[in-house]
């Protein structure tokens, strides 16, 4: 049970930094934990007593102390003065220097029987393993791979297997093949034949899921044969989830013997033909010959607790497959060390970012932004670091960004993927997952209410507890993210989804005024209110994200933070749902923080644009000014990467390079290596985000400052209108 | 409908497939069965003639009659529900059984219930702390999830057990006290074999509880990465909403993999069982095995996979309930 069933089916990695991508050959490499460490202690220390233990003991495990033995004590309530004839039973001796673990009630030396049990318990536990995974490899393999009827036939035998319950099987097995008891090769077997089930059902899964890969795909498409295939692309890649399953198997097989020779059904070295000595065998003999009741504990505890050694030492090592295999299993990233050292709390809690304590004591940062604080702001964002990680491995995903959201306004975040805005907008909020930390800054909500009892004030979003932070979340500050059908819970009912908010921060509607409410809310987004009884796999992807979006606007939210919520849909439908956004928000008033990579569409629909790169905020200006007269050589390149919508058509040049990895930054400004403008300057000094002279705009950029000449993409003349072209329904239509 | 058709389809084969097994065995493999078998019987001196005699029709030996209508007759034999005859206690096999079910079915329902709703509760819990001090919690479940349930057993006997010589709180032998209360519905009677069944219902849920709480966890640290839970605290709904929409998702793989772990538990139960003379199936296996009396043994081990089967049936009706996805498709 040490398997988790997803950790075998879903291997994508987790996403987020630190995550490595899925390479094509995936060799086993396990991580260095110390449970990894321990476990291979544990079983390097039994492989070697498996190997000299029966030479390594101090007596053989058959040979008897007559010295010092015991054996004749009277049974209380027989003999002499008692109805009873006298009884006698034999004593063993308890640990001593000459017995470290004592004896059995037959005077053998218990530590020499625990040594010499070692070797066929382990033997028999590996060469089951072995068989059952060669089994369960050639079954699982070749259902997932062949498929078809042969699939279907293999499963059928594999679920079989599984639902006939193994130790009832395997006892009857043993009982009715007269010559397993003094053979541990046919216990082995025996042990395979119950056990393999459970892994080739597993590898089937996986192999049915490589096979669909790109790379099998391509090996098939260029004509290498079915067997090669199966060898060279598949079989390397199924080596962590054999290994998990062989050690699980081992487990199991080691389970399987000591139960059978528990029964005695595995050979006992004292009967014919012999057996061999096992751990089983102890438990056995010290059970039937009342060492519980005579409470001869060194007897029967140590082949016990052998096992459960053992089983403990093949499980840590399985944890380490499986947090090769899932690296979600792996901790959260955040060494409880180093976190303490940084001020803030190692355990993680799932919507509260943790604050890195420097924060506090940190004077609050200075406004930079001169005009931030004329007009209207709801959320501040003043100075946000952020980092994923403590201490000397943490990655700065974003650095020094002051951001100013105004009441009802639309600020766009654009970006490469990996830039950073993600990361900006959620820990802003707090809702950064771990390995998360917020390392400096001051994140200011001016909260004023548009319907509903919230809070009014200035909130201060990093010193926030739990509990303020729960009164704030989706009531004044909502948020909707890329993907609907991940956002929604996919066992309960949107209905239920709704009524679960509604109730937590509309306590006065009744369960009737809670169910309307949601009707309502969904018609306005232009869905049935039918559709509060649907789960979100039984709804389009369009409908999901309108779901979402009436989700987002129930409480009527000062604030939606709105992540790429339309990337995953079709244009017709990412159309539709801006122009359904622009139309509430003109309804209600909220105002939006919207995040994309995609420029064409914010200069629609944004008053102000920020574009973010590597962490950091290089250019900030009205949306109409960003968009016909970018300043900054990769705003430039991102306008040129997507073709406009409408207005003059311009080549598109897209940016050469990639984006550059947190890890490792490029010294000085850290587009410079992709610029095509780049200077001396720039791979030496970082360039900081100041204001254009005159202008309300702002830029990070040594093209623009002191005496450098400025490229003629990079100097077009500020449109006069300080608006956007607004979004108007009917022309978008048209065009479309 | 065609997903539960499958299902009730793989239960029937694999019933089918154990009473096959268990018929035919006996009777294919090479060597001379009986005699081995009569052999170690008479070792123990467990095996008179009138033994010898029902273990050879037992295991089809020197019988007139071709395999096919032996097989043929066993079947018809067991769609009546008669499963053959002790000889070791002299009565029909169905009706001892049904007689020993009632102590195994409690015992295991019992304990499953109670070990499955605390291994997921106590799994949650440990996965929505994680990095605290509650990760030590895992060591130490690792190491309990590979004790063997007769190991746990014995121990617990030692410490806690009347036949043990440390504590001496609880009954751990029989199913009732034997000497003292009468069978029937009377105080003493129902107290006794509450008491007694405190010990193997405590071995079972210790033995077995860890898997699903390791099982548990890992589910619900995968799920917790899930956009849907982020959304609930983005929500701001309470804490524990929050886990339960982790958690509920996060048992759905727990659930559809009881396969596996109800399997494991049936097993360790009957070792339970036998360590405690508790007067279950699993005692009544070990007892017939030692007294050859193999239409006893073969009527267990069919009933056994029939409760397996049984189990992962209502495991996966429970998981058409709770995933909806699996509904649309049943």
């Amino acid at each position: 049970m040490t398997i988790a069933p997803t950790s075998l089916t879903e291997v994508a990695p987790a996403g987020g930094p630190g995550s490595v991508a899925f390479h094509r050959t995936r060799i086993l490499r396990l991580p260095r934990s110390p449970k990894v460490i321990a476990g291979l202690v544990i079983m390097g220390l039994f492989g070697v007593v498996a190997v000299i233990g029966r030479w390594a003991a101090p007596y053989s495990p058959n040979a008897t102390d007559e010295k010092n033995w015991v054996q004749h004590v009277l049974v209380a309530g027989t003999g002499p003065g008692t109805p009873f004839p006298a009884n006698y039973y034999p004593l063993p001796l308890p640990p001593s220097a000459a017995h470290w673990l004592g004896t059995t009630v037959f005077a053998q030396d218990a530590l020499s029987q625990v040594l010499a049990s070692t070797q066929a318990t382990l033997f028999v536990g590996l060469l089951a393993a072995a068989i059952a995974t060669v089994l369960s490899v050639l079954f699982g393999v070749t259902a997932g791979y062949v498929g078809g009827g042969t699939d279907e036939g293999l499963s059928l035998v594999a679920n079989v297997f599984l639902a006939i319950p193994g130790l009832p099987l395997l006892i009857v097995l043993a009982d009715y093949v007269p010559s397993a008891g003094s053979s541990i090769l046919l216990v082995g077997a025996i042990i395979a034949v119950t056990t393999w089930a459970y892994s080739a059902r597993t590898l089937r899964a996986q192999t049915l899921s490589l096979r669909n890969r790109d790379f099998v795909e391509a090996a098939r498409v260029s004509g290498e044969g079915r067997l090669r295939i199966i060898m060279v692309e598949v079989l390397p890649n199924l080596v962590p989830i054999v290994a998990a399953s062989f050690l699980f198997t081992t487990l199991a097989a080691i389970g399987a013997y000591v139960a059978i020779a528990f029964l005695g059904l595995a050979g006992s070295p004292t009967s014919y033909p012999p057996g061999l000595w096992n751990w089983g065998e102890m438990l056995r003999e010290g059970f039937a010959n009342n060492a519980v009741r005579g409470g001869w504990w060194w007897w029967w505890a140590p082949p016990g607790i052998a096992v459960a050694l053992l089983g403990t030492g093949l499980a840590l090592l399985n944890f380490g497959i499986d947090e090769f295999i899932n690296p979600r299993l792996r901790s959260a990233g955040l060494s409880r060390k180093a976190a303490r050292k940084a001020g803030i709390s190692a355990s993680s809690r799932l919507g509260l970012t943790p604050v890195a304590r420097s924060v506090w004591d940190a004077p609050s940062p200075a406004s930079k932004v001169a005009h931030a604080s004329a007009a209207d702001p709801v959320l501040e964002i003043r100075g946000l670091c952020v980092d994923y990680g403590v201490g000397d491995d943490a990655v700065h995903a974003v650095m020094d960004c002051d951001l100013v959201l105004r009441r009802g306004q639309v600020l766009g975040l654009a970006g490469e993927s990996g830039s950073g805005k993600t990361t900006l907008a959620l820990s802003a909020i707090r809702l950064l997952r771990p390995p998360g930390v917020i390392t400096a800054g001051q994140v200011l909500f001016h909260s004023k209410p548009i319907s509903g009892d919230g809070p009014t004030g200035t909130i201060d979003l990093l010193a926030a507890g739990q509990r303020q932070l729960r009164e704030v979340r989706w009531s004044e500050i909502a948020v909707v993210l890329q993907s609907a059908l991940d956002s929604l819970n996919p066992v309960i009912t949107i209905g239920a989804q709704f009524d679960d908010l509604l109730r937590v921060h509309r306590p006065h509607l009744s369960h009737d005024e809670r169910w309307n409410r949601a009707g309502e809310l969904l018609e306005m987004v232009g869905m049935n209110a039918d559709r509060l009884r649907s789960y979100a796999h039984e709804l389009s992807g369009g409908m999901r994200q309108r779901a979402m979006i009436a989700m987002a606007i129930a409480l009527e939210p000062q604030v939606i933070i709105l992540d790429e919520p339309t990337t995953a849909l079709d244009v017709v439908t990412q159309r539709e749902i801006l122009e359904e956004l622009i139309g509430l928000r003109d309804r209600i008033g909220f105002a939006t923080l919207f995040i994309t990579h995609d420029l064409s569409l914010l200069v629609e629909l944004a008053d102000e644009i920020a574009v973010m790169y590597a962490g950091r905020l290089m250019e900030r200006a009205p949306a109409a000014s960003l968009f016909h007269a970018p300043r900054l050589p990769y705003t430039h390149g991102l306008l040129h990467c997507f073709p406009p919508l409408h207005g003059a058509r311009v080549a598109m040049e897209g940016i050469p390079g990639s984006p550059p990895d947190l890890r490792d930054l490029p010294s000085g400004c850290a587009f410079h290596p992709r610029c095509r403008w780049a200077m001396q300057r720039c791979s030496e000094e970082r360039p900081q985000l100041a204001q254009l002279n005159g202008s309300d705009r702002e830029v990070a950029c040594w093209l623009h400052a002191g005496d450098a000449v400025v490229p003629a993409e990079l100097a077009q003349p500020d449109p006069a209108s300080r608006r956007p072209e607004r979004m108007d329904a009917a022309t978008r239509v048209s065009e479309l | 409908m065609s997903a539960v058709l499958r299902r009730l389809a793989v239960y029937f084969l694999a019933a089918w497939v154990a009473i096959t097994v268990s018929f035919l065995l006996p009777r294919v493999v090479p060597g001379n069965p009986v005699a081995g078998a009569v052999a170690r019987a008479s070792q123990s001196g467990n095996c008179n003639s009138q033994c010898v005699l029902a273990v050879e029709e037992q295991l089809g030996f020197d019988v007139h009659k071709s395999l096919w209508d032996q097989y043929v007759e066993y079947i018809g034999n067991l769609s009546h529900g008669n499963l053959g005859h002790s000889w070791s206690e002299n009565a029909p096999v169905g009706s001892l059984i049904l007689s020993y079910l009632p102590w195994t079915l409690a015992v295991l329902g019992l304990a499953t219930t109670i070990s499955f709703v605390a291994g997921t509760t106590i799994g949650t819990f440990v996965a929505w702390r994680r990095g605290s001090w509650i990760d030590w919690i895992m060591p130490g479940a690792t190491f309990f999830q590979a004790i063997p349930y007769f190991f746990l057993a014995l121990v617990l006997v030692l410490i806690f057990g009347q036949t043990g010589t440390m504590l001496r709180w609880l009954p751990s032998l029989f199913g009732y006290d034997i000497y003292t209360v009468t069978p029937g519905f009377n105080g003493p009677y129902i107290s006794s074999v509450i008491a007694h069944a405190i010990l193997p219902v405590a071995t079972v849920v210790l033995a077995s509880i860890a898997g699903f709480l390791v099982a548990m966890r890992n589910q619900v640290i995968t799920t917790m990465d899930e956009d849907f839970v982020l959304m609930a605290a983005a929500k701001g709904l309470h804490t524990r909403t929050v886990i339960w929409y982790a958690a509920r998702n996060a048992l759905l793989p727990v659930v559809s993999n009881f396969t596996i772990a109800i399997s494991l538990v049936v097993s360790g139960q009957i070792l339970v069982e036998i360590v405690f003379n508790y007067p279950g199936i699993g005692y009544h296996l070990n007892d017939a095995l030692g007294k050859l009396d193999y239409s006893l043994v073969q009527g267990i081990f069919v009933v056994i996979t029939l409760i397996v089967l049984a189990a992962n049936l209502l495991a996966d009706v429970v998981y058409v309930l709770i995933d909806p996805r699996a509904r649309q498709i049943a």
